[in-house]
């Protein structure tokens, strides 16, 4: 049984509240309702819920004084980083906040060993260029790192572009201080040494197994050279089909994007121009790097690759200054859609890539069938689709239209073989499409994994698996003594 | 199933292996057990048995060789989904067909199994570069205690759709589930694959070989030999390491050319490998298996009758 949201003005909730404030003093403490207003929501501009309260410790002794208090009073909680989630992860309905962006100590870097440790408000963006002068990077790239944290990260697993060759962040974590939820504190690790992959587990968790108090990521080399190529293609089936070849090929790019004309187009009309041709019906962007010997190789095949599919033209960023035009283009391609219309869904569906040029053919048709525009800009060389649609939600027609069109994109994506989510998450957008991707018996699997850190379904309830889903299951001395299921 | 009934002071004890067909099958083998105070011990082609603390001597045999196979192979979407009793040899005849491979490579024999291999996670000279069993699974079909059959992850190459039963059950020694079906994340093989020998003899020289290794020019495998006569290379003062490098020509020759210009190097077939990883010792993390706090909460939920491989972990 879920606990109930504490009532704003209930005793028990000041006692919460009060306990909390000895803690982190009335500054980092917010009840106020105008105070309360910019945690509503994460970056899906469609979920909006308040929590009762919000508490921001400021080291990891007031953190985990915050879990001891949380657990005392039994008050279910969220923990949020910098609220940049793309799935409602973050959001607390009538529930307590925990907000970690005051944590952003990066306590320790060794070189030799390529690792760092760090607190979990530490943006993702920061940490690279904390390492940078070790001529080291923290490889997982999600669009939005220059805001992300490392502890929101670890809570999606998130990606990136460059985890396509490097990785996402379950593979670049090596260890975590987590609270659980009744206050202890647990060290996990991947039990390399010969224990359960308790940390790969927990990474991917969105909230609901403990909070992250410390955690400890492999850096990685900066590559010798990098080639970033832009090719322009006269259709989104033959940018599809060039993906599919140079994958095929053999070659593994350390990035490969691909963006449609109305995606360019945003991006061109923003402050985020980064030259890409407006006429082009797709674009891919395609890195590759490592050390120089063979890189150019790489590089021509993969020209001669996208030509081969129909491209009408390859080139290559002739310097650091245009290749990083060419990346702010299309990570802030999202921010860009706002110029179209003030609301956004978004999906971030993974389909096998064989299956690309035949989903966007489809999702174009899903479009046009419900009078929508779909926007494609995403991580083609993992078959990580992200579908937007910029939209006016005061519009009850078109948002009733975009939401069909987003059932229909996503059940046509799980009927391809793919799965949900890649790298947003379940959180709350996507808990309707669990029960289509997994059967009861595995729902229930990942609902007594839950129970092994969160027995009390306090961490971020409600989220990733629904609720209904958790049949009781039997203690482990109940089973003993002989009850059969 | 192979049954032998005997009669043991007094007592009817009923041994044998059971042969499930088929996934229903091991799930109701396992919910009938407490009934009659079955254990089982888990067996793939059997490579495995010597290794971790002893398993309770009463338990039955589950052999798995039903549930073997290459089920769905995608060579262009680079992903494969086997049955769990598929032996890495299989895999690998059918994934270098296609000029792929699943660079599980761990160290023991490739009569091992897939599901083997991911039970025990085991690691090899490649799982530095080319990635640790629980970076190569991208899903899993498993039987848990209960009796519940679980599909865990997918066949996509990202995936973070619920929580991650993969990662829960890869290296778990089947004390969680028994693995009956993988999904792998394949990858090209280079198209040019060498393999080096050379020797190290100065504090100087292992610095610039572990410069090499960290470089631009990684390998895919490395490993330091402590006993070279076991793979039938010169015994010689210094440290004897073998590297496989790969890549394309052009990577490999500048490679090569950087680690020859440290000390000189001796060509091998990539056949060596495969003989140094059946040869050497493999790792025994069972044997030193560090059980977290919630070690016994997770097998409270997924094996709360202690049915599978019990004793294996020794722990409870």
């Amino acid at each position: 049984m879920l606990p109930g949201p504490l009532a704003l003005s209930s005793p028990a909730m000041t006692s919460l509240e009060e306990a909390l404030r000895a803690i982190v003093g009335a500054r980092h403490c917010l009840t106020r309702p105008g105070e309360l207003l910019v945690y509503e929501s994460d970056g899906l501009p469609g979920y909006h819920q308040r929590p009762s309260l919000a508490v921001f410790p400021g080291t990891r002794d007031e953190l985990l004084a915050v879990m001891r208090v949380l657990a005392a009073h039994d008050a279910p909680f969220v923990a949020r980083g910098a609220g940049t989630g793309l799935s409602g992860g973050a959001l607390a309905d009538g529930i307590a906040l925990v907000g970690l962006q005051r944590l952003r100590r990066i306590i320790a870097i060794d070189p030799e060993a390529r690792t760092a440790s760090v607190e979990p408000g530490v943006v993702n963006a920061i940490l690279t260029k904390a390492v940078a002068a070790y001529g080291l990077h923290y490889a997982p790239d999600p669009s939005s790192q220059t805001a992300c944290t490392l502890g929101g990260n670890v809570a999606e697993n998130a990606g990136g572009p460059h985890c396509l060759k490097y990785g996402v962040t379950n593979n670049h974590v090596v260890r975590a201080t987590v609270a659980l939820p009744d206050g202890s504190v647990l060290e996990l690790d991947r039990g390399d040494e010969g224990g359960y992959d308790l940390l790969g587990a927990f990474v991917g968790s969105e909230g609901c197994f403990g909070v992250v108090v410390e955690l400890t990521v492999r850096l990685t080399p900066n590559p010798d050279q990098v080639i970033t190529l832009l090719a322009d293609f006269p259709s989104v089936v033959s940018a599809a089909d060039a993906t599919s070849a140079i994958i095929a090929a053999g070659i593994l790019p350390a990035a490969l994007e691909l963006m449609d004309q109305a995606t360019i187009r945003a991006v061109e009309a923003s402050i985020y121009a980064a030259g890409y041709p407006v006429d082009a019906a797709a674009v891919l962007l395609v890195e590759v790097d490592g050390a120089a010997a063979g890189l150019g190789d790489d590089a021509r095949e993969i020209e001669r690759l996208c030509l081969a599919s129909g491209a009408r033209g390859v080139r290559s960023a002739t310097d650091a200054a245009e290749r990083a035009r060419l990346w702010q283009g299309r990570k802030k391609a999202f921010g860009a859609m706002g110029r179209i219309a003030p609301h956004l869904v978004v999906q971030d569906a993974v389909v096998p890539r064989t299956q690309l040029a035949a989903l966007l053919t489809d999702i174009a048709a899903i479009g046009e069938q419900h009078g929508v525009r779909v926007c494609n800009v995403f991580h083609a060389g993992d078959g990580n689709l992200h579908p937007n649609i910029p939209y006016d939600a005061s519009d009850a027609d078109e948002s009733a239209r975009v939401h069909a069109a987003m059932s229909a994109i996503m059940r046509r994506c799980i009927e391809a073989g793919g799965t949900i989510t890649g790298e947003h998450g379940v959180g709350l957008d996507k808990l309707p499409y669990m029960e289509q991707l997994f059967d009861a018996a595995t729902l229930d699997a990942m609902c007594r994994l839950r129970s092994v850190f969160d027995p009390e379904r306090r961490a971020n309830p409600g989220k990733v698996v629904p609720v209904h889903s958790c049949k009781e299951w039997y203690s482990a001395s109940n089973a003993r003594a002989g009850s059969s299921s | 199933m192979v049954q032998r009934v005997e009669r043991t002071r007094g007592v009817l004890v009923v041994t044998g292996a059971h042969r499930p067909a088929d996934a229903p099958a091991l799930a109701a083998l396992l919910r009938e057990a407490p009934a009659r105070g079955a254990t089982f011990r888990i067996v793939g082609n059997g490579e495995w048995l010597g290794a971790g603390h002893p398993v309770a001597a009463t338990s039955e045999r589950i052999e798995l060789g039903a549930f073997a196979g290459i089920e769905q192979f995608r060579p262009d979407d680079l992903t494969i989904t086997v049955g769990a009793a598929t032996s890495l040899d299989a895999l690998d005849r059918a994934t270098a067909e296609h000029g792929l491979w699943c660079p599980l490579l761990p160290w023991g024999s490739n009569r091992g199994t897939v599901g083997a291999t991911l039970a025990t996670a085991s690691d090899g000279p490649s799982s530095l570069f080319l990635g640790r069993p629980r970076d190569l699974v991208l899903g899993l079909e498993a039987v848990d205690g209960t009796g519940a059959h679980l599909r865990a992850g997918g066949r996509v190459v990202k995936n973070v759709a619920g929580f991650d039963l993969t990662r829960l059950l890869t290296g778990s020694w089947g004390t969680l589930g028994v693995i009956t079906r993988a999904h792998l994340r394949l990858r090209a093989r280079p198209q040019v694959d060498r393999t080096l020998a050379l020797r190290t003899t100065s504090g100087a020289e292992e610095a610039e070989l572990h410069g090499w290794m960290r470089g631009p020019f990684a390998p895919i495998a490395a490993v330091a030999l402590s006993s070279p006569a076991s793979l039938e290379l010169p015994v010689a003062v210094g440290t004897t390491h073998l590297v496989r490098i790969g890549g394309n020509s052009a990577f490999v020759e500048a490679s090569s050319a950087a680690l020859a210009s440290i000390t000189p190097v001796e060509s091998h077939g990539a056949g060596i490998w495969d003989v140094m990883r059946e040869r050497l010792p493999q790792p025994d993390r069972a044997l030193h298996w560090r059980d977290s706090v919630l070690g016994e909460r997770l097998r409270d939920r997924f094996d709360p009758h202690r049915l599978l491989n019990p004793g294996i972990l020794g722990v409870r």
